[in-house]
C-alpha cells in the first residue's frame, strides 16, 4: 500500500508506519542510493523507497541478499554519496561478514544500517537474536528510536553521525517500533547528491596488518569520541530526578515505561546503547537506592550498569532480568505485574478475566496462517507427497512454504536459514541412505541457494531438488528479484532464469514444469527421483496473490470453481490438499467462491467431473458466503 | 484521555486498510496517535490484531489489556479472541458477522461456533455489542464484500462507539482509496443508518 503521506510537505505531521519514518528520514538526510533485501520487519523501508525512489531522485534496488546490498551500500559510500541499508537481524548475520571489515576501514559518504529485530518471532522463525551484539562484536555504534516520531529524527542523527566520523552507524528497531504506526512531523526534504567518484587509497582501504591494527586503534577511538559527543545528546532524563528508586529504558520499553505514567521515579532512557555513556550512567545511578533496567532479550545495559556501579555506587540494588523475561517480548500490563511491589504502585487483577478468557479459547477453533488459495506451493507440496510420501526428509528452507510445516503437508522436516536446505541436505545424504527433496523458492535460490547447490552438484549426492518459482519475493511483500524481469524502480530486465544457472553449474537432469499441472508434475517427480545424481525441477507458476492484483488492475475476474452438485464420488482427498476455499458444511463440502482464486489443481485431483469451472452467466447474483 | 481501538479479521480482509483510514481521520482531528500494524506471513489468511490508539500523551503502541474502547472485529472469531482486550465496563464492539472459516476447523475436526455462541462469549467482555452482516450487505448493494470494513467504521459512529467526526472519515476515506473512494464513502454513509433488527 503506497502511502503518499511519505513524501508530503515539510512542517506537515501525518500518521506514518516505523519503517516508513525511516525512509522518510532517511530522504530528509539527501540519501543518494540504496540497496536492501526483504526481511520482515524491515521490509517496508525498502518497499517504501521502491516506491518512492524515482520521485525523490535517489538510486533503490532489490539486491541477491543483504551482504551484497550491504557492499553495495559501502561502495557507493566509499565514493561520498549518502547510503542506508535495512535488514532483518538474520540479513544481518548474511553481511556481517562485510560490515566488521567495513567499519575498520571507515566510510565516506554515510553508511546506516537499520536492524530491525524480531523478539517473540512475529515474522522470524530462527532465534529470538538480539543485535545489540553485534554492535560490540564489531565497535559500531548503535542507536535505537523508541516510537515513530523517533524513527524519523534518529534515521537523520544516524546519517550525521556516520559522515562525521567516517564509520557505519546501526539504526537498530524492534518489531514494536518498525511495525507501530504514530504521528511524525516532517521536516524538509534534502536534495539527494547521487554520483560521486572513488579514489583509490591503498593504505585506507587495505585491511591487512601491520595497518589493520591502526585501523583497530581508530575505530575504538572513534566509538571513544562519539561516546563522548552523542552520550549527552541521545540519551535523557525525565520524572522526578530526585527519586531514589530510577528506571533505565530503551526502546519499546521506554515508551511501555511512561504508559505508567510513574512521574514520581527517575526515569532514564537510553538512545544509544553502543557505546553506552559511562558518564551518563554514572550520574543517573549515583544518588539511587533502586534501579530496574527494562531491556527486551538480554541483559546488556544491566550488565553495563553492573560494571559501574561497582565503584559509582555498590549498594545500589539492580533489578532487570530478575523480574522480567529473557524471552520474548514486553509489554505495559507486564511490566506494571512485575515491577508493583518495586514501584509501589497498583498490581493489575485479572483472575475472573483470566477464567472467562480460558473458556474463549477453548471454544474457539484454531487459525493460523495457510497458504492462499491457488497457491503454486500447494500443488507442488501435493505432487511430491502423492508420488513419494512421508517417508523422504523433506528439507524446508525460508519462505512462505515454511507454511508446508503444518499438517496435512509435513514438507519441511527442518527450516534454518536462506539456502540451508542444501548444505544441511547434502550431510544428512553423505552419511544416510535415505531418499531426499529440497524444497527452495525462487528468491531464496538467488540469495545463499546457488553455493550450496553448486557444492551438491560437485560432490554428487543422490537428491531431488525442488525449485518453486513464483516469479517474486512474495513472503515479504512482493519485492522483485533478478528473476522477475523488472527492477525495484519498475524498470524492464532481462529475466536470470533459474535454469540456465542450473544448467550452467552442469547439472544434467533439469525440468522446468508448470506448477498448476498435476500431471506434469508427477511425472516429473516420479521419473527424477529414480536417477542418481543431483536432480532438479523447476516448479514455475505465478504467486497468485500477485496473479489476483495484476488481474484486478486489469479489471478482470479470476475463474470460479464448483462442485457439481450431484456429485456422489469421495471428495477425502481434500484434505489432503488443504486449500482455504473449501469449507465442509454437514459433512460436505463446499467451495467459497469468494475464496477460490480459479488455480483448477482440486479439478485434476478429484475423480473426473467431480469439481468444474463455475460458468457465471450476465446478470446472475454472486452468492456470497457458505 | 486515550482512545484505545482494536482493529481485528483475517488476512486478506482489509485490516490494515482500515485501520489507515481511521488514523488518518483521527490525525485530521489533530490527535497524537499511536498503534501497531503487523505485516508478513500472518497475511496469509492468519489473524490480524491491529492496534490503533488516539488522544493526548499516547505512549504504548499497543492497548493495555482491558482497556480497549472499541473492538471492531472484522471477523467473529477473531472479535472474542479479542477479548483479552476488552472489559466490560468500557468496551463497544462492532462485528461484522461475515465467519471465514479456517481450514484447521476441517483438519482438526474442530467446531466452528454458531454465531449465538460467539455473541455469548463476548457478552461479559462488552458494555455494547452490534452485530452486523456487512460484507453481505455490501456485496449485494455494492457488488464487493471489501467494502463492509468501511460500513463497519460507519456502524461504530452511528452507535456512538468511535469518536470521530463523519466529515474527517470521509476526506480520509477519499484521500486513502483513489479509485475505489467513491463507493468506500457510499458503503460508511450506509454504516451510519443501519439499524440493527
Amino acid at each position: 500500500m503506497k502511502n503518499p503521506d511519505v513524501l508530503e510537505k515539510a512542517g506537515k505531521k501525518v500518521v506514518l508506519l516505523g519503517n516508513e519514518a525511516i525512509a522518510r528520514g532517511a530522504i530528509e538526510s539527501g540519501i543518494g542510493f540504496s540497496a536492501c533485501y526483504p526481511g520482515t520487519p524491515s521490509s517496508e523501508v525498502g518497499i517504501t523507497f521502491g516506491d518512492i525512489a524515482r520521485d525523490a531522485g535517489f538510486y533503490f534496488e532489490w539486491s541477491t541478499n543483504e551482504k551484497v546490498a550491504f557492499e553495495a551500500c559501502a561502495g557507493a559510500s566509499f565514493c561520498g554519496v549518502r547510503t542506508l541499508t535495512a535488514l532483518k537481524h538474520f540479513g544481518l548475520n548474511v553481511a556481517s561478514d562485510s560490515v566488521f571489515p567495513v567499519a575498520y576501514v571507515g566510510v565516506y559518504g554515510s553508511l546506516v544500517i537499520n536492524v530491525a529485530d524480531d523478539p517473540f518471532g512475529h515474522s522470524s522463525g530462527q532465534s529470538e537474536e538480539d543485535t545489540r551484539r553485534f554492535a560490540r562484536v564489531g565497535n559500531i555504534p548503535m542507536i535505537e528510536p523508541s516510537n515513530t516520531q523517533e524513527c524519523k529524527d534518529f534515521t537523520k542523527i544516524a546519517f550525521d553521525m556516520s559522515e562525521k566520523y567516517q564509520i557505519p552507524v546501526f539504526l537498530r528497531t524492534t518489531t514494536m517500533v518498525a511495525h507501530s504506526v504514530g504521528t511524525v512531523k516532517l521536516g524538509p526534504i534534502k536534495k539527494p547528491k547521487t554520483t560521486g567518484k572513488f579514489v583509490k587509497n591503498y593504505e585506507r582501504y587495505a585491511c591487512i596488518r601491520p595497518i589493520l591494527q591502526n585501523m583497530h586503534e581508530r575505530i575504538l577511538k572513534k566509538t571513544a569520541d562519539i561516546e563522548k559527543e552523542y552520550g549527552s545528546k541521545l540519551n535523557r532524563v525525565e520524572g522526578d530526578t530526585k527519586s531514589r528508586t530510577g528506571i533505565l529504558a530503551s526502546g519499546v520499553s521506554w515508551q511501555y515505561a511512561k504508559e505508567l505514567e510513574l512521574n514520581n521515579i527517575k526515569l532514564g532512557k537510553l538512545g544509544m546503547t553502543f557505546p553506552i555513556s559511562k558518564k551518563f550512567i554514572s550520574d543517573f545511578i549515583k544518588d539511587l537506592d533502586t534501579l530496574i533496567v527494562l531491556e527486551e532479550l538480554e541483559p546488556i545495559i544491566e550488565d553495563f550498569v553492573r560494571g559501574i556501579a561497582k565503584d559509582v555506587n555498590p549498594g545500589l540494588k539492580i533489578h532487570g532480568k530478575d523480574i522480567l523475561p529473557r524471552v520474548g517480548e514486553y509489554s505495559t500490563e507486564l511490566i506494571q505485574e512485575r515491577t508493583c511491589p518495586l514501584l509501589g504502585i497498583k498490581k493489575p487483577g485479572f483472575r475472573k478475566q483470566d477464567t472467562l478468557i480460558k473458556k474463549i479459547k477453548s471454544r474457539l477453533p484454531t487459525r493460523k496462517a495457510v497458504l492462499c488459495p491457488g497457491c503454486p506451493h500447494r500443488s507442488t507440496f501435493f505432487a511430491v507427497k502423492a508420488v513419494l510420501g512421508d517417508k523422504p526428509v523433506y528439507a524446508g528452507d525460508v519462505g512462505c512454504y515454511i507454511l508446508g510445516l503444518f499438517e496435512p503437508f509435513h514438507t519441511q522436516d527442518f527450516i534454518f536459514s536462506m539456502g540451508a536446505s542444501m548444505g544441511v541436505t547434502h550431510g544428512i545424504r553423505k552419511v544416510s541412505d535415505q531418499k531426499a527433496v529440497i524444497f527452495i523458492g525462487d528468491s531464496t535460490f538467488f540469495h545463499n541457494g546457488m553455493p550450496g547447490l553448486v557444492n551438491l552438484r560437485y560432490n554428487d549426492p543422490d537428491v531431488l531438488v525442488v525449485i518453486m518459482d513464483n516469479n517474486i519475493t512474495a513472503m515479504t511483500g512482493h519485492e522483485p528479484h533478478p528473476g522477475t524481469g523488472r527492477t525495484a524502480m519498475g524498470e524492464p530486465r532481462e529475466p536470470v532464469k533459474i535454469e540456465d544457472v542450473v544448467r550452467g553449474m552442469g547439472i544434467k537432469n533439469v525440468r522446468v514444469v508448470n506448477a498448476f499441472n498435476q500431471k506434469e508434475l508427477q511425472k516429473a517427480v516420479k521419473e527424477l527421483t529414480s536417477k542418481h545424481g543431483v536432480n532438479v525441477i523447476v516448479s514455475r507458476g505465478m504467486c497468485r496473490l500477485l496473479f489476483k492484483k495484476m488481474m484486478k488492475r486489469k479489471g478482470q475476474q479470476l475463474p470460479v470453481f464448483e462442485i457439481d452438485p450431484k456429485n456422489k464420488k469421495n471428495l477425502s482427498v481434500i484434505d489432503r490438499f488443504a486449500c482455504p476455499a473449501f469449507v465442509k458444511k454437514s459433512g460436505k463440502y463446499i467451495i467459497d467462491p469468494d475464496r477460490c482464486w480459479g488455480c483448477s489443481v482440486c479439478s485434476q485431483i478429484t475423480p473426473p467431473g467431480a469439481i468444474k469451472p463455475k460458468i457465471i452467466k450476465k446478470g446472475d447474483k454472486k452468492h456470497h458466503g457458505v | 484521555m486515550v482512545f484505545n481501538l482494536l482493529l481485528t479479521g483475517v488476512g486478506g480482509e482489509g485490516v490494515l486498510f482500515t485501520s489507515v483510514i481511521i488514523a488518518r481521520a483521527a490525525n485530521l482531528e489533530g490527535y497524537e496517535i499511536r498503534g501497531t500494524q503487523l505485516h508478513g506471513l500472518a497475511q496469509r489468511g492468519g489473524q490480524i490484531p491491529t492496534h490503533l490508539r488516539f488522544g493526548k500523551d499516547v505512549f504504548s503502541p499497543t492497548i493495555p489489556r482491558g482497556e480497549a474502547d472499541l473492538i471492531l472485529g472484522l471477523e467473529p472469531v477473531e472479535a472474542a479472541r479479542s477479548c483479552y482486550f476488552a472489559s466490560k465496563k468500557r468496551t463497544g464492539f462492532v462485528v461484522d458477522t461475515y465467519s471465514i472459516v479456517p481450514i484447521y476447523t476441517m483438519l482438526h475436526k474442530e467446531k466452528y461456533p454458531e454465531l449465538e455462541e460467539i455473541k455469548k462469549l463476548i457478552a461479559p467482555f462488552a458494555k455494547k455489542a452490534v452485530y452486523v452482516n456487512a460484507s453481505n450487505i455490501c456485496d449485494d448493494k455494492l457488488g464487493d464484500a471489501i467494502f463492509g470494513n468501511t460500513m463497519s467504521i460507519g456502524v461504530a459512529v452511528s452507535a456512538g462507539l468511535l469518536p470521530l467526526k463523519k466529515n474527517s472519515i470521509i476526506e480520509s476515506i477519499k484521500y486513502s482509496s483513489g479509485k475505489y473512494a467513491e463507493k468506500n464513502v457510499q458503503a460508511f454513509r450506509m454504516g451510519l443508518e443501519y439499524k440493527e433488527v
